[in-house]
């Protein structure tokens, strides 16, 4: 996970775990720089940009 | 701007294509040989970091991981990256390959097949994978050759990003690539249907 970076600043994202079962299937990746949490989804981060959502 | 190269309307598209694209639609247009020809191109070796830009179901994913255990895959549809997961156990993220989620020089081979004819902006996203690139890392891109026929070209030119030789090298030029090298493959009924370039990071 240290890998990922906020896909807007490429600043470093903190992790949140809601639900874990082998992988982490929810929780979010926050982007304090940006004021932006990225949530994920069925064990898939969703890591686009605000504004293309 | 061409219909399909709007990131929202890419999106639809293969939401409802998702369906039946790895059934025939994905056999029709990108095959294993020519998966095969575009990771030759790439120069893959067991041990490198991978990332599959525009990964869809992991069709070329799928390809790397019989050379190296390391791929990530990187999709903006979310029906085709949850047909990926049931398939492959490699990590896989939801973004945009115009604005790649990923720390710079991470990776040593970024890959992308049938993807770049949806970027809006080519440059920016070889730019993208340029800067995840370790030094010396290799970028290979496969896309849909530009029609020779006129009539077709009409029609391509008018649905998504059809591009010649010329074009691929001030692309990669453009992003910043060297040693950039153009090959073509395709299926038995189109032989050059796809052109496959690769650059590298200096």
């Amino acid at each position: 996970m240290d890998i990922l970076c906020c896909p807007v600043c490429k600043g470093n994202l903190e992790l949140v775990v809601a639900r874990e079962e082998d992988e982490i299937l929810e929780g979010g990746l926050i982007c304090h720089h940006c004021d932006f949490t990225y949530e994920i989804e069925d064990g898939i981060p969703n890591l686009l940009p605000p504004e293309l959502r | 701007m061409e219909f399909l190269r709007d990131k929202r309307r890419a999106q639809r598209f293969y939401r409802h294509l998702s369906k039946i694209y790895d059934t025939w639609i994905r056999d029709l247009f990108w095959n294993e040989r020519m998966r095969a020809y575009g990771l030759e191109m790439a120069g893959l070796h067991a041990g490198m970091e991978v990332l599959d830009v525009g990964c869809g179901t992991g069709f070329l994913s799928e390809g790397i991981l019989e050379v190296t255990p390391s791929v990530w895959g990187l999709d903006i549809t979310p029906e085709q990256l949850q047909r990926a997961r049931r398939k492959l156990s490699i990590p896989l993220v939801r973004g945009d390959a115009e604005n790649l989620p990923f720390h710079a020089e991470r990776f040593d081979a970024v890959l992308s097949s049938g993807s770049i004819e949806y970027w809006p902006d080519p440059v920016q996203a070889l730019r993208e994978m340029r800067r995840v690139l370790r030094p010396g890392g290799v970028a290979m891109v496969g896309g849909p050759t530009r029609p020779r026929d006129r009539l077709y070209r009409l029609l391509a030119d008018n649905m998504m990003l059809f591009y010649d030789e010329a074009e691929a090298l001030e692309m990669f030029d453009q992003a910043g690539f060297r040693d950039v090298r153009v090959g073509y493959t395709g299926p038995a009924w189109k032989p050059d249907l796809a052109i496959v370039t690769r650059g590298v990071k200096a």
